[in-house]
């Protein structure tokens, strides 16, 4: 134990800190009905999540951590640039917002499809089925009303969880990443809050007019 | 007395103006560039929407009705002795309200006795039509000029419009959305509901297909009218899409227990040019006693 304690660093324990943070939000932006307010939720857990794997990278050294600091910039940038689009709502952020959303998938489109094509062939079909996971859930994540958004960030976690928990089958052997498993399960049960919350609320239109 | 005014954008038909007594100063469509016909009178709704659906890389221009339109409708009633109260379409989607003060001003001077006044109605179509609804009730019951005026000023802040389109294109042409959020939107076969604000076009929501958006709308006009269901004057218009407006209004009459006294609208080229064949709307305002 007394070994244990000594190997972590200080970097290692505000990593952990950093995740805690992260699934707090996280676990936050999925019980948020409005688009504006959940991208701005989710954006700033996203940063978190940034400055965890920074953090992390300071423990154990940038280059294990470096795609994933790629991944976590691709993902604030991406909830921050939507939290502006869906917060103004007019022809030109619309406009903006779906050129951005084009690019994006463009840039994650070409990144997944190298990493597949560069991956074992016996782990590929993982890889092509994170990839479309995470094409699912930026494009959930656009779309409108409440569910899309929910369902697609369920199986984009769940194939997340695949590649970072004792499930792991890329690299043979049993890495833990505890606070990985903790921040994608807590999304995924946050929607399950979510749904448990909403079948118990009375129901109410999506839209609210104004009354007369 | 008064004499109501309205331009086209209200929607009424020519039978229901002439029921009601009211001077339609209709705007101009053409579907050329060059040659510019008379909504309603050179041309029906139907054949106008018909001939967009029929040539889809046509996009007609509207244009707003002269302040000489205005005048030369205003002066025989002038000479009757009646006060003139003119109702348009909002003065942020067109130049008829603008049209109309002019004329109003020009004849204030000839006719210093008279009542001539202005009205921009901050929205269109059946949205339009509610207030000129209650304005021509306030007409045959017998409110003065005035008063009249003070009401339908109240009722235009109270009155809304919401609108759901068939298809993106006709946002696209009009330059109310760029092309990407029209092809994106298309393949996601995303339907709008748009709203009227303060005069302007402003989008509420994006739903998923035109069941989704109709079942979206219905909910959220039941819940928005059930406490005053039996104290609004309600509208629902539609562009080539009677079977769906027929339809949706059955279900609105069924889930209030309500008669509607509004006959179904075919929305005109006013609005009807910017959101295109298939598109559906309703429009609701208190009626004017509230605001006595």
């Amino acid at each position: 134990m007394q070994n244990f304690m000594n190997s972590l660093s200080g970097w290692f324990l505000v990593a952990q800190i950093l995740g805690l943070i992260t699934i707090g939000f996280e676990f936050a932006s999925y019980q948020i009905k409005n688009k504006s307010k959940y991208f701005l939720v989710t954006g700033v857990g996203s940063f978190f999540w940034l400055l965890m794997f920074f953090s992390m990278g300071m423990a154990t050294g940038m280059d294990t951590q470096l795609s994933l600091i790629v991944a976590a910039i691709y993902s604030t940038f991406r909830n921050l640039v939507f939290w502006q689009i869906f917060k103004h709502n007019t022809p030109k952020s619309q406009e903006a917002g779906l050129i951005f959303l084009l690019i994006m998938i463009v840039v994650a489109l070409t990144a997944g499809t190298f990493t597949v094509l560069n991956a074992p062939a016996d782990v590929r079909w993982l890889h092509i089925l994170g990839l479309i996971t995470a094409l699912g859930f930026v494009v959930g994540q656009y779309l409108p009303g409440v569910h899309y958004v929910r369902i697609s960030v369920v199986f984009y976690a769940l194939v997340v969880i695949l590649t970072q928990t004792p499930l792991n089958i890329l690299y043979g052997d049993f890495r833990w990443n505890v606070m990985g498993i903790a921040i994608e399960g807590a999304k995924i049960l946050s929607v399950i809050a979510f749904y448990i919350k909403y079948s118990k609320e009375p129901h109410k239109p999506l839209i609210q007019l104004s009354k007369p | 007395m008064f004499k109501i005014i309205s331009d086209g954008g209200c929607d009424f038909s020519e039978k229901e103006a002439k029921e009601h007594g009211v001077t339609i100063i209709p705007f101009y469509i053409s579907l050329d560039g060059e040659n510019y016909l008379k909504e309603g009178v050179d041309i029906k709704k139907d054949d106008y929407f018909k001939q967009l659906l029929a040539n889809k890389k046509l996009f007609p221009k509207t244009s707003q009705p002269s302040p000489a339109d205005y005048i030369d409708e205003m002066i025989p009633h002038l000479k009757e002795g009646l006060d003139i109260i003119i109702l348009t379409v909002s003065s942020h989607l067109s130049g008829s309200n603008q049209s109309a003060v002019n004329a109003a001003k020009l004849m204030e001077e000839e006719y210093p006795q008279r009542q001539i006044i202005a009205l921009d109605s901050l929205s269109g179509c059946i949205g339009q039509g509610v207030i000129l609804r209650e304005l021509i009730r306030m007409r045959n019951d017998g409110l003065d000029t005035l008063k009249a005026k003070e009401v339908t000023e109240k009722i235009i802040k109270n009155a809304n419009i919401y609108f759901t389109l068939d298809t993106l294109e006709y946002l696209k042409k009009g330059g109310r959305i760029g092309p990407t959020s029209a092809l994106v939107g298309g393949l996601l076969n995303l339907r709008p509901i748009l709203y009227v604000e303060e005069g302007k076009v402003a989008s509420l929501e994006k739903v998923r297909g035109k069941k989704n958006a109709y079942k979206l709308m219905k909910e959220a006009l039941i819940e928005a009218l059930r406490e005053e269901k039996n104290n609004i004057n309600l509208s629902i218009g539609h562009i080539l899409s009677e079977e769906d407006a027929t339809e949706f209004k059955d279900a609105i009459e069924e889930a209030l227990e309500i008669k509607m006294e509004n006959p179904l609208t075919e929305v005109g080229a006013t609005i009807g040019t910017h959101i295109g064949p298939g598109a559906l709307a309703f429009a609701y305002c208190k009626k004017y006693e509230n605001f006595l």
